[in-house]
């Protein structure tokens, strides 16, 4: 199971990475966070090719419903910018 | 869980988007690892082994009781029924350079057109494995690293990494991490080892060409595979 523990273990760092980078530069957007968070996932996920079909299968449907929640973000922020507030 | 508990009181009672933010990591992390967990074989290791080492523990006395020291070629598909399986010439100094054409589907099979060109065909590790690829390889070094490290790394987890390399009628493949070492024993003198053998039955499919394990070797965990592709 080494592959899997490879896989979590970059997960893991990247995320901590991330969250103290981001508290150290003065961030305070939820969003932000969620943001970054969701694409760093994306690109670690998608960087393990060699997962069995069935794991990427399980991957890829969390994956969907984080992208979903990505995309709801960046519309609620076109129809900010658009709406001009 | 402890994720999920964690993001609301620190967004709403402790008002930290840092915190708030570690929360949700986890949560992520949290589910990743659920269903990673839930992909994993029902079978548990220790059936597989077992499964595995009757099999091999049936071919070997095949092998031992027909006297068979040759070492075994791999063909690909499209030359044995649609299946990839593995040959061992009857005759120890057999000639099996020059396999043409489709095998039957039978478990001793006639090879040549001397009276002597006979052998056995014999299901291996290797040719079971092919069916998980998903498209099969193509004829480049590159195709087929990706589908050893697919199947070696990915699908069985027995390998840290695979390295091919084509080098005139030879694949060298490096393996680091092996898990399943080489034994001294008449099979895998005969077909190689697991390991071996699921490369051996990816390079033929890639190449479209029968192939031979030519020198396998372990040292300090990593293993060198050498293969002859048969013309």
């Amino acid at each position: 199971m080494r592959i899997y523990n490879k896989y979590l273990i970059s997960l893991v760092l990247v995320a901590c990475l991330i969250n103290i980078s981001l508290a150290f530069a003065g961030q305070n957007d939820l969003e932000l966070y969620f943001t970054v968070n969701i694409i760093t996932y994306l690109v670690i996920t998608l960087l393990y090719v060699y997962f069995n079909p069935r794991a990427r299968r399980a991957l890829s449907t969390i994956s969907a419903v984080l992208l979903a929640g990505f995309m709801v973000i960046v519309v609620l922020k076109v129809m900010a910018i658009l709406s001009g507030k | 869980m402890a994720g999920a508990i964690f993001a609301p009181i620190a967004y709403f009672i402790l008002g930290s988007v840092p915190l708030t933010a570690v929360g949700m990591s986890s949560v992520i992390i949290g589910f990743t690892c659920i269903a990673l967990a839930n992909t994993r074989p029902y079978i548990s290791p220790e059936a597989c082994q077992l499964i595995l080492r009757t099999g091999m523990e049936n071919t070997a006395s095949l092998l031992e009781e027909l006297g068979l020291t040759g070492k075994a070629v791999y063909l690909p598909s499209t030359m044995r029924d649609g299946h990839p399986q593995a040959l061992i010439p009857l005759v120890e100094n057999g000639d099996i350079q020059q396999v043409k054409g489709r095998i039957p589907g039978r478990l001793i099979v006639r090879y040549g057109v001397n009276p002597d060109d006979m052998a056995i065909a014999v299901t291996t590790p290797g040719s079971i494995n092919i069916d998980m690829l998903e498209t099969k390889p193509g004829p480049t070094a590159a195709e087929i690293e990706a589908a050893a490290t697919y199947i070696l790394t990915g699908v069985l987890d027995i390998a840290h990494s695979v390295t091919v390399n084509l080098v005139d009628a030879n694949v060298e493949v490096e393996i680091s991490g092996a898990r399943l070492q080489y034994e001294d024993i008449w099979y895998y003198r005969c077909l190689g080892s697991p390991i071996a053998s699921i490369v051996a039955a990816i390079s033929s499919e890639a190449l479209q060409k029968p192939v031979r394990i030519r020198e396998e070797s372990y040292r300090q965990g990593k293993g060198r595979i050498v293969l002859e592709v048969l013309p």
